[in-house]
């Protein structure tokens, strides 16, 4: 341990800890463009000067070893003065157009330029012209006028993905960021490169031009999109009243944690998880048997589908009911199936009907395209895909949970095995062909609008948080099976007490503790 | 037969005369309060293109509500909500039957009396009529079923008893001077001069009297600054469910009222149709000489001057109407039974004790 | 009874007051009525539809959005005025532009007038001059709410 004083404040720190990283841990912010935690650091930006008392000149933070006894001073005029400097020289070439920047708002330089800078140029030249739209990505576009040359993206595509597409050229004031050969960068993390940029330099299609970032509401949560788990920022727009439709989640961003993702997740989760947001969902409640196609409100459809089931139940034949269920579930539903379907009702046949694995790319995404196998493993399900020849003579009530059921058979052979079943309920979030064929369509939450906790391959449990107003008729499905339990008058005294997704969390820590290491 | 027939011409052109001027009182009340305002007033309503300061507001506003919905509410008395209206706009018009508008005049050999019916009992009459327009309010009130309208009703009953005792008091004063209740003989008993120069209207002789009866008449027209029954801002008062026509016949009989009493304080008070100097045969000045007439002349003069005193008063009350702030209730009992009351008690002693030196 | 006296001196000081107005104010209805002295009106009312008061410089009518020199909208859909405005009544879709140096246009710009309160923030707070409330137009009333739902197409007029 060395003993060192920032600002006068004493600070005990590890042997060879950068000043940079210790003034973080003591809670002492030094701006920075260049620096980034994951990679080496490079030194370029020259705006994190800081006084070191013995040294004659400002050192740069990010790159000083901590000595015992080193006197750093982080706020002293003479490094306020050298970082408004620096700022000028940077802001000399940065054009003012953050009225149409999609980083304005969240951008460092914006922010450095309010703490330090507010100077009037003295720069009377004009400014450098450069490309203003350069695509260097299927979704990336690159401003070079905007660029402050923090090499970020260079170093990311350098030591994190290795691919090296990007590297910086020409020198002096030429200097600019660009492709070698005008290669695209053609990665599966290549979005994380938008998160990297300090200013607004990169941009998204997928998110440009949008909205603004302030009116962003940010919620934390987990990417469902493989079995992962990332870490993500959600970022919601509540939308505008009378526009409808204008409430939608509008992009994903990593959310740092070193034990599973790092900062960065890959775009197959960046941009799928707003595509399954937006896209081919199911909104509406449908009770639909052939022609007679009407929308029902939801206490008539539990009714029904309640009284269905107690019929079943007062002739001792619940074990017709069957069971197609994802893991795209959430712990707490799978729960509550578990203890209404297999523990009260006594349903044997339960199928998983999950998305065909995909391809592994060694780093962040795995095979496991759906987030939460490891958490119906736990719980003591069977992952077995369903059985059609098994099932369909065995049942009278068919619960269909996901959308997914669709996909695991190509030939189609399911939708006339399907028609032998008198009563089938699909529970989804989104749409397929299932939907015209299901008795009930019950419109369920996505991830963004429920509560919850997944559990990823490693077995860590996380939360997930609502944050998005789901629309018109969805209901979580934890909702919509407490329903249902307390519609089939299931054992009152134990559904009645749980409400919220947090209760049956509690429930369900209570019988299996291996969900209970939430992190 | 040509008695009954003169009886119904008479009856005919004092209607038309009542409600002609009433018509215009609405015109005349916002024409009033607009200029004394600084404002223009109604001036919209045109035929061809003729707006003519907006003299046909009246009839755009006839005609609004005799087209509006005849609304009766679900829950009220239907009978007796239909009624109410036509009980208060009756006795406020039967009222006019005994005033004079002029003295008696000679056609064909005949005399014939400006004046309906000249009942020995005439002021009687029109205070007991006056005072049964009470039952116009109460039954409205009491047949909407709804408990503003009750409030308002029972509000106008309470101050319309009030005022009809300080209205008799201060009558009596001037009875006692004229001694008759028949309004013709009160109204020639007005005629000449008083020392010599002072006409001898009620009003000089009566002058406590004439402020009281101002008063009590004002209030008993409950407009504003008497408005409790009404009570725009807060109640709504006793018409709160009634629309359209049958709402115009509420609001007619307010403005009829208005005319009422001021055919009364002229009557009463102003020498009605009588000019000062003028006697039959032409005008007799005081200082000796006479500006010969011919009778049909000075019938005219009379009823003329009878028409401008009228509307003197109308233009009065309205002033009075668009220059005052409401009256608490209490305040308005307070005036009714410990300022009026007492005064023409006062007043009735004072008479007494003058007349009987 | 003093007391009295100072209401009944009130009373006549208020009725004096509307007497006089009425007199002064007929006097000169009456002049003006034979073409005398017709700069002194009788009444100060203005008669709305045919005589039309002056606005301000500086009044705060109907919106418009102006157009760069080829006609295209100078907004560039940086949504600072949908930010500051406190009845939420103005929406942007934003859109890229083909020439990278405008980079960005609204593709939908409306104001839905049943909210707006006319307060000018978005006029201040647009960086680009691209809005305006001087059009003078302050007779907005319409039959139907959709007929003040302005789109861009009528702010650009």
């Amino acid at each position: 341990m060395a003993k060192i004083f920032l600002d006068g404040k004493p600070v005990e720190v590890a042997e060879g800890t950068t000043v940079f990283k210790a003034a973080q841990q003591a809670g002492i912010a030094i701006p920075h463009f260049c620096y980034h935690p994951a990679f080496v650091p490079e030194g370029s930006c020259r705006l994190c000067l800081v006084e070191i008392e013995g040294s004659p000149k400002l050192e740069l933070s990010c790159s000083t070893v901590v000595r015992e006894g080193m006197k750093v001073s982080t706020q002293s005029p003479t490094v306020r003065e050298a970082r408004r400097g620096v700022l000028e020289f940077i802001l000399a070439e940065h054009p003012l157009d953050c009225p149409i920047c999609d980083k304005a708002g969240e951008c460092k330089l914006q922010d450095y330029y309010q703490d330090y800078g507010l100077t009037e140029s003295v720069f009377r030249e004009f400014k450098e012209k450069r490309e203003k739209k350069v695509r260097i990505g299927d979704k990336l576009i690159l401003d070079r006028e905007r660029c402050v040359l923090c090499t970020r993206c260079v170093r990311f595509l350098a030591e994190i993905t290795k691919t090296h597409e990007l590297g910086l050229f020409e020198r002096g004031i030429h200097a600019e960021i660009g492709g070698y050969e005008n290669e695209p960068v053609r990665n599966g993390y290549s979005g994380n490169l938008v998160d990297l940029c300090p200013v607004g330099a990169i941009t998204d299609t997928d998110f440009r031009f949008k909205t603004r970032p302030w009116f962003l509401t940010k919620g934390e949560s987990i990417c469902p999109l493989c079995s992962r788990g990332c870490n993500i920022y959600i970022d919601y727009h509540p939308g505008f009243p009378r526009v409808p439709g204008s409430a939608k989640v509008y992009r994903i961003r990593p959310r740092t944690n070193d034990a599973v993702n790092g900062p960065w997740i890959c775009d197959h989760g960046r941009y799928g998880f707003i595509d399954l947001q937006q896209k081919n969902r199911c909104q509406t409640l449908v009770w639909n048997k052939g022609e007679r196609t009407a929308e029902w409100s939801w206490d008539k459809v539990l009714i029904t589908i309640g009284e269905r089931v107690k019929a079943l139940r007062e002739n001792g034949k619940t074990n017709r009911i069957s069971l197609i269920l994802t893991t795209w579930l959430t712990n707490e539903e799978l729960f509550l199936i578990k203890k209404i379907f297999k523990d009260g009702l006594g349903v044997r046949n339960v199928f998983f009907a999950d998305p065909a694995p995909g391809p592994e790319d060694g780093f962040l995404l795995r095979s496991e395209r759906t987030p939460n196998r490891r958490g119906a493993r736990e719980m003591g399900f069977d992952l077995k895909a369903p059985d059609l020849n098994a099932l369909v003579p065995d049942t009278d009530i068919l619960f269909i949970f996901g959308p997914h059921f669709a996909g695991i058979s190509h030939d189609g052979a399911w939708k006339p095995a399907l028609e032998k079943i008198p009563v089938k309920i699909l529970v989804t979030s989104h749409l397929n062909e299932l939907a015209s064929t299901a008795d009930f369509v019950l419109p369920a939450a996505f991830l963004a609008e429920k509560n919850g906790t997944l559990t990823n391959a490693d077995g860590r449990v996380q939360k997930i948080a609502a944050i998005a107003r789901a629309c018109f008729d969805i209901r979580p499905e934890s909702q919509i099976l407490l329903d249902l339990a307390r519609e089939i008058r299931l054992d009152d005294s134990y559904f009645g007490a749980l409400s919220a997704p947090e209760a049956v969390h509690h429930e369900l820590v209570k019988e299996i503790p291996f969900f209970g290491a939430l992190p | 037969m040509t008695d009954l027939g003169i009886v119904l011409i008479k009856i005919v052109l004092a209607l038309v005369w009542f409600l002609v001027i009433t018509l215009y009182l609405t015109w005349a009340e916002r024409k009033e309060s607009a200029v004394l305002q600084d404002r223009i007033g109604a001036n919209r309503a045109k035929i061809f293109g003729l707006r003519l300061f907006g003299l046909f507001q009246p009839f755009a506003d006839a005609i609004k509500m005799i087209f509006k919905e005849d609304f009766v509410p679900a829950f009220s008395r239907k009978f007796l909500h239909t009624l109410a209206p036509f009980l208060s706009f009756f006795f406020v018009a039967i009222t006019i039957s005994a005033i004079p508008f002029g003295d008696d005049i000679r056609v064909a050999g005949k005399t014939i009396s400006l004046q309906i019916f000249d009942a020995d009992i005439g002021l009687l009459f029109v205070l007991a009529m006056l005072s049964l327009g009470i039952y116009g309010i109460i039954l409205s009130g009491w047949a909407s079923n709804n408990r503003f309208a009750l409030l308002g009703s029972v509000r106008g009953a309470a101050q319309l008893i009030s005022y009809e005792v300080a209205l008799g008091l201060s009558l009596v004063g001037l009875i006692m001077v004229y001694p008759s209740l028949r309004l013709s003989e009160i109204v020639r008993a007005q005629g000449g001069l008083l020392f010599g120069f002072l006409p001898a209207w009620g009003v000089f002789l009566q002058p406590v009297g004439f402020v009281l009866f101002l008063f009590a008449a004002m209030a008993e027209t409950k407009r504003v600054p008497f408005d409790l029954p009404e009570g725009e801002s807060e109640i709504i008062g006793f018409f709160a469910e009634y629309g359209g026509l049958k709402w115009g016949m509420f609001m007619m009989t307010d403005f009829m009222e208005i005319l009422i009493v001021s055919t009364l304080l002229t009557t009463l008070f102003f020498g009605g149709w009588q000019v000062p100097g003028l006697a039959e045969g032409g005008f007799h000045f005081p200082w000796g000489g006479t500006w010969h007439l011919a009778p049909w002349l000075v019938a005219v003069f009379q009823v003329a001057a009878f028409n401008i005193k009228v509307f003197f008063f109308c233009w009065f009350q309205i002033l009075i109407r668009w220059t005052y702030p409401r009256l608490r209730y209490d305040q308005l009992m307070d005036l009714g039974w410990k300022w009026l009351v007492p005064l023409g008690l006062l007043n009735i002693l004072g008479t007494a004790i003058v007349m009987s030196l | 009874m003093l007391k009295a006296l100072g209401y009944f001196v009130e009373l006549l000081r208020g009725i004096w007051i509307t007497t006089r107005h009425f007199v002064v104010n007929m006097w000169f209805h009456t002049l003006n009525l034979f073409g005398i002295k017709t700069k002194r009106k009788g009444a100060v009312t203005i008669q709305y539809p045919e005589q039309k008061k002056d606005l301000a410089a500086r009044h705060r009518s109907l919106h418009r959005l102006m157009k760069r020199e080829d006609g295209k909208p100078r907004c560039v859909a940086c949504m600072l005025c949908v930010t500051v405005c406190p009845s939420e009544c103005i929406v942007i879709e934003a859109t890229e532009d083909p020439d990278p140096e405008i980079q960005k246009y609204p593709s939908t710009f409306v104001i839905d007038l049943n909210r707006c309160c006319f307060c000018g923030f978005c006029v201040e707070a647009c960086p680009e001059d691209a809005i305006r409330m001087d059009t003078a137009k302050i007779d907005l009333a319409q039959t139907s709410h959709d007929a003040l739902i302005f789109g861009l197409d009528k702010l650009l007029k």
